[in-house]
């Protein structure tokens, strides 16, 4: 445990300053102009640093830091608005290990960083995940289309969410993105650095990781353990924002006085730093039950994505309205926060479906010492 | 203290409550007038003290616990699961005797910690004014010196507990012709001592804790000043800041979102459970999340504690938030239960009545800090930014207008 800690305090350290130097305004303002745009050098020298198998067990080829590792990762990404499908990898490693039959190629591929993940789970017109999967997989392949996913216009391999024809229950399917039955729909959206785009399916061939109950409480792995990591960006993305609205509000003077001094963006602020530390508690609490409490672990997984989400757009909402006039501009960086809060915001699931998950779910929370 | 004593210490607080607290809490105190309440209050105090359980981060010399600042949270999260009749010495035990065993004389200590810590005798603290409260700085009430004390003169207001008090600490203005924090000065005072009037107020609900109390010609000997003359600010501030980590319990004193989600489950909306309503369903994720939010930050507060080391300050946001859910949650229940909401039982408790968590909601946001107090201390303590402009500042308390 010794060596892990002093490996993640290693790690996130030289993560927290290679974003800094790297990630640009101008170069994330390039990455939001053009439809499924992808930081690719970033991601190649991320990958060199060995960031895509951090977290990876090391019988999976990876470093085996655990999760952790990639929750402080995200959590550094987040700060800086920068996009990389760190958590895409690891989760579909983590399925695929799961499901234990024959991915090794495909595992090694993306615990290199040589193959990047889509999670493309969610159906058109679904604001959570569906029981009843609009994808088909038959005798003919897959069939359909998916909702805009993240990373999937530079995706090798998607992990899908459809329904099996034969049996009528749902599955999961790994699909290699690189065949004629796949087309890449790119949109243009309001953060394309995100690298996103909907997966459209004809004819196209792919391979059950889970059918049925298996594919359900799978799919709840994944869905927990992506929220969670996803939870760890939004609160560094949310703390960056206070921190910004801070260091303007100490600045910018009004009427004689810093705008800090006035109770209606003081006191806006503390509800800001309120809503981040119940999103980080909670954040933390369902990091620790992955380890302590997996049985438990989707309930804390939603407190953690409705607080992330609560978080973070309060404090990218409220970030521009500090800035005034200034944060409207093309030129400010604050935007950039107000895309990625929104973007994350819908990405894994929307408040409203996390939230039923969470009231449903809820005697899972448990407290003691 | 190692994770093994403390869940020694956990295992043995609990078996000691499940054994004595039932025969103090609930049923127990069912029926009783304030009187015989507190009178069972204080028998509870005094079999803690002979238990270590009482004033336990306290020197066992006057009847404390001699334990840590852990062991004191570990216990009073335990004992925030009975409903006892502990709340009349909350601020004797948390702000004025501690401030004595800081300030006063060992002779001092040894004839007014003891009784104290046995319930014997309670101690209030004598801060708010008529115009002054969060400004506690603007305060009026004078002391002027006379021989070897002083007189005091004026009124002090929303006095927790000074109907049943012995003693009291009270800070005053001995000096008006300097700025407003330096004129002040901080006594211990007998409330027995003639010219001391104790009025109840009466609160919009419930049994009334805060009083006025009037002080006319009060004696008091310069021997029970506490720090400075015109050093009280400070000594003021210094009180407000002893309790570490403030315990609540987790619906501040109203009733668990457990209970709010049985009634929805037995209650309708239209015809369908109210548990099936989508905005039902929002406000208790919404409550969950944000208790788990605040369990997060508790048990690191509680690690940090352990460990030797001040809690971080995000402990600040626990009564913020959860005063105002306590009111939300309470609100929407009585939507639930219908027009009979608005029923009022005898008798009911805050924690087990959504009716009563509601009515006596308003004062939380006050007491101990305002809303906007609490948010004020978060925005310059910790974001770092400016204080109000405050138009007093280095002015002489009296050339204000």
């Amino acid at each position: 445990m010794g060596d892990n800690q002093e490996a993640l305090a290693m790690i996130t350290d030289q993560a927290g300053r290679l974003l800094e130097d790297a990630v640009t305004p101008q170069r994330l303002k390039s990455l939001l102009q053009k439809p499924g745009s992808f930081d690719r050098d970033l991601w190649l020298q991320t990958v060199g640093l060995g960031w895509a198998g951090a977290a990876v067990p090391e019988e999976a080829g990876g470093f085996g830091l655990g999760w952790e590792v990639l929750c402080a990762l995200a959590g550094h990404l987040g700060a800086v608005t920068a996009s990389l499908p760190l958590i895409q990898n690891t989760v579909l490693v983590d399925a695929l290990a799961q499901a234990d039959c024959g991915y090794s190629a495909v595992i090694e591929q993306l615990v290199s960083g040589e193959a990047i993940a889509t999670l493309a789970l969610f159906d058109q017109g679904d604001n959570g995940i569906s029981d009843t999967p609009q994808l088909v997989y038959g005798s003919s392949g897959l069939n359909g289309v998916t909702a805009v996913a993240p990373f999937a216009a530079v995706a090798g391999f998607a992990l899908v969410h459809a329904l099996r024809e034969d049996q009528s229950q749902p599955a999961l399917l790994l699909v290699a993105l690189d065949q004629k039955g796949v087309k890449r729909d790119l949109r243009n959206c309001i953060d394309n650095a995100r690298g996103a785009a909907a997966l459209d399916f004809a004819n196209a061939t792919a391979t059950p990781v889970a059918v049925g109950d298996g594919a359900s409480s799978l799919l709840m792995r994944v869905a927990a353990r992506a929220v969670i990591a996803t939870a760890f960006e939004q609160v560094g993305g949310a703390g960056s924002c206070l921190q910004s609205a801070c260091d303007y509000a100490r600045e910018r003077k009004v009427f004689g006085q810093p705008i800090g001094a006035f109770q209606g963006i003081k006191h806006k602020l503390a509800d800001i730093y309120a809503d981040i530390e119940i999103a980080r508690g909670c954040a933390l609490d369902a990091l620790a039950a992955l380890e302590s409490n997996p049985r438990a672990a989707l309930a804390y997984a939603a407190a953690a994505r409705v607080t992330a989400i609560t978080a973070y757009e309060h404090a990218a909402r409220e970030n521009i309205q500090v800035h005034g006039g200034i944060g409207v501009t093309w030129e400010s960086a604050e935007h950039h926060y107000y895309r990625r809060s929104r973007s994350l915001a819908l990405e894994l699931g929307a408040a409203p479906y996390w939230r039923d998950v969470l009231v449903d779910h809820v005697e899972l929370l448990a407290e003691g010492y | 203290m190692s994770q093994n004593d403390t869940r020694a210490y956990l295992a043995s607080a609990r078996a000691w409550l499940a054994e004595q607290a039932p025969a103090y809490s609930g049923a127990a105190r069912r029926g009783l007038s304030v009187e015989e309440d507190l009178a069972l209050g204080r028998r509870w105090l005094h079999l803690k003290s002979e238990h270590g359980y009482a004033a336990i981060t306290m020197p066992k010399i006057y009847g404390g616990g001699g334990g840590t600042e852990i062991e004191k949270v570990i216990f009073t999260n335990e004992e925030n699961n009975y409903d006892l009749p502990t709340g009349y010495f909350g601020i004797s035990l948390g702000m004025p005797v501690p401030m004595l065993l800081k300030y006063a004389s060992e002779e001092v200590l040894r004839e007014l910690v003891p009784p104290a810590i046995r319930g014997e005798q309670i101690w209030c603290q004598l801060f708010s004014e008529p115009a002054a409260g969060s400004d506690l700085a603007a305060l009026t009430m004078r002391a002027t010196p006379d021989g070897d004390g002083w007189r005091l003169n004026g009124q002090k207001l929303w006095t927790s507990w000074a109907q049943y008090s012995d003693w009291g600490v009270v800070v005053v203005r001995t000096d008006p012709t300097v700025p407003k924090h330096a004129g002040l000065t901080y006594f211990y005072v007998d409330m027995k001592s003639p010219g001391v009037e104790v009025r109840v107020i009466p609160k919009l609900a419930g049994e009334s804790e805060i009083n006025e109390v009037f002080f006319n010609d009060v004696f008091v000997p310069d021997a029970q000043r506490m720090g400075g003359v015109g050093g009280g600010f400070k000594v003021a501030m210094e009180t407000l800041m002893i309790e570490r980590y403030a315990v609540s319990d987790e619906a501040v004193g109203g009733i668990s979102v457990e209970k709010f989600v049985d009634l929805a489950m037995r209650t309708r909306i239209n015809g369908q459970p109210a548990l099936a309503d989508g905005e039902v369903r929002r406000l208790i994720a919404d409550t969950v999340a944000e208790r788990q939010g605040l369990r997060s930050i508790h048990r690191r507060a509680m690690a940090a504690i352990a460990a030797g080391t001040e809690p971080g300050p995000e402990g600040a946001i626990r009564k913020l938030l959860g005063a105002r859910r306590r009111q939300q949650v309470s609100a929407v229940a009585m939507d639930l239960l219908g027009v009979d909401g608005v029923i009022m039982t005898e008798g009911a408790q805050p924690t087990e009545d959504f009716t009563e968590s509601w009515i006596e909601s308003p004062p939380l946001r006050i007491a101990g800090g305002s809303d906007e107090i609490l948010r004020n201390t978060i925005a310059e303590k910790v974001l770092g930014l400016p204080q109000d402009h405050r138009p007093d500042k280095g002015i002489p308390f009296n050339k204000l207008s």
